[in-house]
């Protein structure tokens, strides 16, 4: 059991170390910007550790000498010094000028890195999505795939601008202070140093406790936020079974524990900041102890303990950062595998090699034998061959999960089948380029999905080819121009999420004008069975003839009229062709249709 | 600068002139008292530390100090920084613990009214959008009521004792001069703070629109493949993304130079404090000492200076918040008991609906109009008729989730308005369209309106909804938690553990709307038989869909836009030829082919 563990745990660092070079990468582009980055903060570095030094010489130099008794000295001398002192504050303010600008150059420099990094990668998510299947998008939860393109990226931003360069950063400051006060007084600065290792066990082990802590309050906001989302979303139900008051106590005791976890997080933070100023003061009264010896005996002079002191406040920062940013590259790593994991995912459905292209199609198609399972050996459709000649109209009857709408499926190739053939225009699809496949089918679904925009974009899609003139003859022509042209901004009007605020009808209406811009050579309709209301229904019937002519057209009919008007009928039953041909034939045949015909009439 | 500060006033007076947050200071009064006394009382101390350690290097300069001296020193700063230690560690406690003490009681507050709210009012109010006032508001009302004030209470001492001892101790002018730079970081973090503010939401914003495409995208990617749409998708999506990109370098230009900004102007101070300071201390106005502790002072007022800019976008924001969650509780609940409400202990399950006419609130068309009839405790109703003919907003009446007219609605022989809410509510058992169940154990979401039951009587309305068997199915069995953290359920087990959730109750009316649509036909049938058998004189109301569900009721009513077009039993319905047989015919041909073998 431990082997395992412990095996596991070397795996994880191996893919941490191949997710690091992955996400280095993405950087490899902005070397240069890097680079400049960090030679900008070797300098700033080295302005920073120069500046205490630069008081430390002022006391020395010019200002020390006048404490015991000004008056010894003469006028001409304290000039000499005052001026020393003022060119000393005044290479200060130039020093602190230069160490701004540079530090907002190089911040910049980082910022701008790290924003194109995440906005290459974003690309990428999202690219790469665009060219999975269907069925990737059926099996995979919507809104994790959201996250993948927003806030996983997100993750990554700040791995780039915090933790890349700014490792060094943390790392020449605290060699730099220590070498610096190595070079003035050994003995005194190891004196100092002591403090350091206190400063970081203790932080790490506060980040440790914090990031436990921080982690349960995570997991406590969550909890009391799905609590209130949900019982507000479902206060209807609570009210409804009038249980107020005991749902509000619940409620009160989820509150209750995440104040406590708050007042535990109060706590350990109330410790650590005073801490670090415990141990603060504890480096200076070792610095005033020793470092006042070592001045009484001439070892030092006042300038260095004056220099130590204020090196003394630059031991905190690095180290801080250093445990800050070993949690961003945790945090990053999670991010970074989720996303290089989908970004892995293949396609399902791509296309051959050499595959052919076909500017239009004729409309011909044919099933030869096609077996097909979404899973395994769970076989939606057995064996199935049927013909269509281009121009044909053909439409599919059978009980819910007989098959038909997984024929349409196929035709556009959202899926590939086990075994058999299906061929347009002679061609065997799998060869055909699949946008050219596609773009030629017209496909229209039961549900039908509008985006938010308006109107116009939603029959354009983003196909700008499509001008404005073009959708208004479309939703002419397909009779939805009528409740269009009567909407307060017509063609502009705003469509909300998903269309709620049209009638499954006009929605409809809608998806036929869609489909006819892109004048496809072939049709398939899943014909909708919501309620639709009688003036609307004559319209769609109306339209849909329109459409048919000259196009060949597959339809799911769930209504005898449709049918009867197609010129052949296919019945599918339990994934197999059970009955075809045209309305009359099968009446005489006697077979399903005939039986589902006469119910049909025998109660008109 | 004068704008600025009349801002902060009234930001900070609105805010604490507000009954609320008054209420609140006075609850917590005595913890905030101890607080900011501890709060100043290590102000003081601290101020002490460059004043000790002036003190040293002074003695040290001079050579006229004893090694014990300066022990003697050190050791006082020592007590200090312990004293320090314990002091922070003790106000922290109390104005930070306080302020989440109210953060809680907030909350509560928000959420007890929240369920007084009608369905009206969450119709137009999106569970979003009160989400973002019980997180994002509240969390900006507590940012005032902890960090405000110790800000404003850690400015004001600090700052004073601080400049004060810079005046006292070390020299008038020189602290003039070093000061008034840093009075430019308080003056530039209030603006700047503002506009990092805008900044900041309109970045968010850019990230909502990035977030929404990608949702829109990933929601409708059927029609961009069948259209060939993935490329100019992508097209897409890059303009939105550069918006991203270019709100956050917008942000970023502004948020990284704050802090170089800051060093800048702490710098600056410093360097005048060397050029000048060091003059006088040639010229003995003042001692190494007190150079070396003046800039140990300079250093402890770059923080007051900051917070006074934080504080003033803090109660800008903290007060913006606190009107918008004050908004939410002075709304008045809508749906209450009438002021005639009788003492009604118990209600027997006969339903009379008389010329009910009904339209919703800020509408001006009738859902339901001129509905009549009547049924007997111990009778079942049955109602049919399409989507959006108003069989929901029917029953809904019923249970008033919207309020009827007075003397339209007669349960047990008594006008519902009359009747005191939860005595209605309790009465009738409901198995809503929607079937929503929490996410909780399934024995827990079946007891949900009694709270009491024992596990016989959970497990008998699970066997009596059907649904017993696929409950003991699962691994952990009544324990199972459903919904977002467990278990995915079908939609024909959430309506059958919807419908045990009513049944446990017992209730004198059962509600079924469309209940078992997602519930195989023999299931239903068993379903169906068991309600009949158990629930003798009890009554049942029946929204359905298929014919099969209520083709036994004593009463079935056919609605059709708002209005009753037919009304009586299956077998008279069926003579009538009318919706309901067509409706009739229609699902007898969908049962064939079902059939079919």
């Amino acid at each position: 059991m431990d082997n395992f563990i412990k095996e596991n745990k070397t795996l994880q660092k191996k893919y941490d170390k191949g997710l690091m070079i992955r996400l280095l990468k993405y950087a490899k582009k902005y070397l240069l910007h890097l680079s400049l980055s960090i030679i900008l903060i070797v300098a700033i570095v080295c302005i920073e550790l120069y500046q205490p030094i630069l008081i430390g010489n002022a006391v020395d130099n010019f200002i020390s000498n006048y404490s015991s008794d000004s008056s010894v000295y003469s006028e001409l001398a304290k000039q000499i010094d005052a001026s020393g002192v003022i060119k000393i504050g005044v290479i200060y303010l130039i020093s602190v000028l230069i160490v701004f600008v540079l530090n907002y150059a190089q911040a910049m420099l980082l910022t701008y890195t790290g924003q194109k990094i995440i906005y290459n990668i974003r690309m990428d998510v999202f690219k790469h999505l665009n060219t999975l299947s269907i069925n990737f998008f059926n099996t995979n939860p919507l809104g994790k795939l959201v996250t993948r393109v927003t806030n996983d990226t997100e993750a990554l931003n700040e791995m780039y601008t915090s933790v890349i360069v700014n490792v060094l950063k943390s790392f020449f400051v605290l060699v730099g202070v220590m070498i610096t006060m190595l070079s003035y007084n050994v003995k005194l600065a190891l004196m100092t140093f002591t403090v350091i290792p206190f400063i970081i066990i203790f932080t790490f082990a506060f980040k440790k406790a914090s990031r436990k802590i921080y982690r349960n309050i995570r997991g406590k906001i969550a909890a009391l936020n799905s609590f209130i989302s949900e019982h507000v979303s479902g206060m209807k139900i609570i009210q409804i079974f009038s249980v107020e008051k005991e749902i509000f106590e619940e409620f009160k005791k989820e509150n209750e524990s995440l104040k406590k976890e708050h007042i535990k997080q109060l706590v350990t933070f109330s410790i650590y900041n005073p801490t670090s100023f415990l141990l603060n003061i504890v480096a200076i009264s070792l610095l005033l102890w020793y470092g006042g010896n070592m001045v009484m005996e001439g070892i030092i002079t006042i300038g260095t303990i004056i220099i130590f002191q204020r090196y003394i406040g630059k031991f905190f920062e690095p180290i801080q950062e250093f445990a800050e940013q070993l949690n961003i590259i945790q945090s990053a790593m999670a991010s970074a595998e989720r996303i290089f994991g989908l970004l892995d995912t293949e396609p399902e459905i791509k296309n051959v090699e050499n595959a052919i292209e076909l500017e239009s199609l004729n409309g011909d198609i044919e099933f030869k034998n096609v077996w097909f399972a979404y899973e395994d050996e769970d076989w939606i459709l057995k064996n199935v061959s049927f013909k269509v000649r281009p121009g044909e109209n053909v439409a599919f009857v059978g009980a819910t999960g007989a098959g038909k709408t997984t024929i349409q499926s196929l035709i556009c190739r959202y899926y590939d089948i086990q075994k058999g053939e299906i061929l347009i225009d002679g061609i065997n699809i799998r060869n055909i380029k699949l946008s050219n496949l596609r773009i030629n089918i017209g496909q229209m679904l039961q549900d039908v999905f509008l985006f938010s925009g308006d109107i116009k974009s939603n029959i354009r899609l983003k196909n700008d080819e499509i001008s404005d003139e073009d959708i208004v003859d479309a939703a002419k022509y397909v009779n939805a121009d009528g409740f269009i042209s009567k909407l307060d901004n017509k063609y502009d009007e705003t469509v909300i999420e998903r269309g709620s605020s049209f009638s499954a009808g006009q929605r409809q209406l809608i998806s036929f004008a869609r489909t006819l811009a892109f004048k496809p050579s072939i049709l398939i309709l899943d014909e909708a069975t919501a309620n639709i209301d009688t003036e609307t229904e004559s319209l769609i019937q109306d339209a849909l003839k329109k459409l048919m002519i000259g196009r060949t057209t597959l339809v799911v009919a769930h209504r005898l009229s449709t049918i009867q008007n197609a010129d052949k009928i296919i019945v599918m039953h339990k994934g197999e062709i059970r009955e075809e041909g045209t309305h009359q034939e099968l009446l005489s045949n006697k077979g399903i249709y005939y039986k589902l015909y006469k119910l049909q009439y025998e109660h008109v | 600068m004068n704008g600025t500060i009349t801002k902060e006033n009234k930001s900070v007076a609105g805010f604490i002139k507000s009954k609320y947050t008054k209420f609140f200071l006075k609850k917590y009064r005595a913890n905030y008292l101890f607080g900011i006394l501890f709060l100043i009382i290590i102000d003081v101390l601290q101020t002490r530390i460059p004043i000790i350690t002036g003190y040293v290097i002074d003695g040290l300069e001079l050579k006229n100090i004893e090694m014990n001296k300066i022990g003697h020193q050190i050791l006082l700063l020592f007590m200090i920084a312990i004293s320090v230690f314990i002091g922070r560690i003790i106000w922290r406690y109390f104005i930070f613990g306080t302020s989440r003490s109210i953060e809680r009681d907030i909350r509560n507050d928000l959420f007890e009214h929240l369920e007084k709210m009608s369905t009206k009012y969450y119709q137009a109010h999106s569970a979003g959008e009160i989400m973002a006032h019980m997180t994002n508001d509240l969390e900006a009302v507590r940012m005032a009521l902890g960090q405000g004030i110790l800000f404003i209470c850690d400015v004001v001492a600090l700052g004073t004792i601080t400049i004060f001892n810079m005046v006292n101790e070390i020299d008038l002018v020189l602290t003039i001069v070093a000061v008034i730079p840093l009075l430019m970081i308080a003056v530039t973090t209030s603006i700047l703070g503002k506009e990092l503010h805008k900044r900041f939401a309109s970045k968010q914003e850019a990230f909502a629109d990035l977030s929404n495409f990608v949702q829109e995208n990933l929601s409708g990617i059927k029609v961009i493949k069948s259209f060939v749409q993935e490329n100019k998708e992508i097209e897409a999506f890059e303009k939105v993304n550069k918006n991203n990109y270019n709100k956050n370098m917008k942000l970023m230009r502004m948020y990284t130079v704050m802090h170089p900004y800051m060093q800048f102007i702490s710098g600056l101070s410093l360097a005048i404090a060397i050029g000048y300071g060091g003059y006088i201390t040639v010229y003995g106005r003042i001692s190494v000492g007190d150079f070396a502790a003046f800039i140990q002072y300079l250093g402890m007022l770059v923080w007051p200076m900051i917070a006074v800019g934080m504080t003033i976008n803090i109660f800008t924001m903290g007060s913006a918040s606190l009107e918008r969650i004050e908004k939410i509780l002075n709304e008045p609940a809508e749906i209450k008991n009438s002021v005639n409400v009788r003492q009604i202990n118990h209600l027997n399950g006969s339903i009379e609906v008389r010329n009910l006419s009904y339209m919703y609130p800020e509408t001006n068309n009738y859902v339901l109009k001129d509905v009549l009839f009547k049924i007997e405790k111990g009778q079942t109703l049955g109602i049919i008729g399409r989507t959006g003919s108003g069989k929901t907003t029917l029953v809904n009446l019923f249970l008033r989730v919207f309020d009827p007219d007075k003397n339209s609605i007669y349960i047990g022989g008594e006008d519902i308005m009359d009747i005191p809410l939860d005595v209605l509510r309790k009465n009738i058992g409901y198995v809503p369209q929607d079937n929503f169940l929490f996410s909780n154990t399934i024995s827990n979401n079946i007891d949900f309106g009694v709270r009491t039951s024992t596990e016989d009587e959970i497990i008998n309305a699970a066997k009596a909804a059907c649904v017993h068997d696929n409950i003991i199915d699962f691994k952990e069995g009544y324990k199972t938690v459903i919904g977002e953290r467990g278990v995915s359920l079908s939609g024909g087990q959430k309506q059958r553990i919807s419908i045990a959730r009513a049944l446990i109750k017992d209730p004198e009316i059962l509600i079924l709307d469309d209940s078992v649509s997602a519930v195989d036909t023999d299931t239903e049938e068993k379903i169906l038989s068991h309600i009949k058998n158990t629930r003798s004189g009890k009554t049942n109301v029946i929204i359905a869909h298929r014919i099969s569900t209520i083709q036994n009721a004593d009463l079935i009513i056919v609605i059709d836009d708002g209005k009753i077009i037919e009304k009586g039993k299956h077998a008279e319905l069926i003579q009538n030829n009318g919706l309901y047989n067509s409706i009739y015919e229609k699902q007898l041909l969908e049962k064939m082919l079902e059939e079919q073998e």
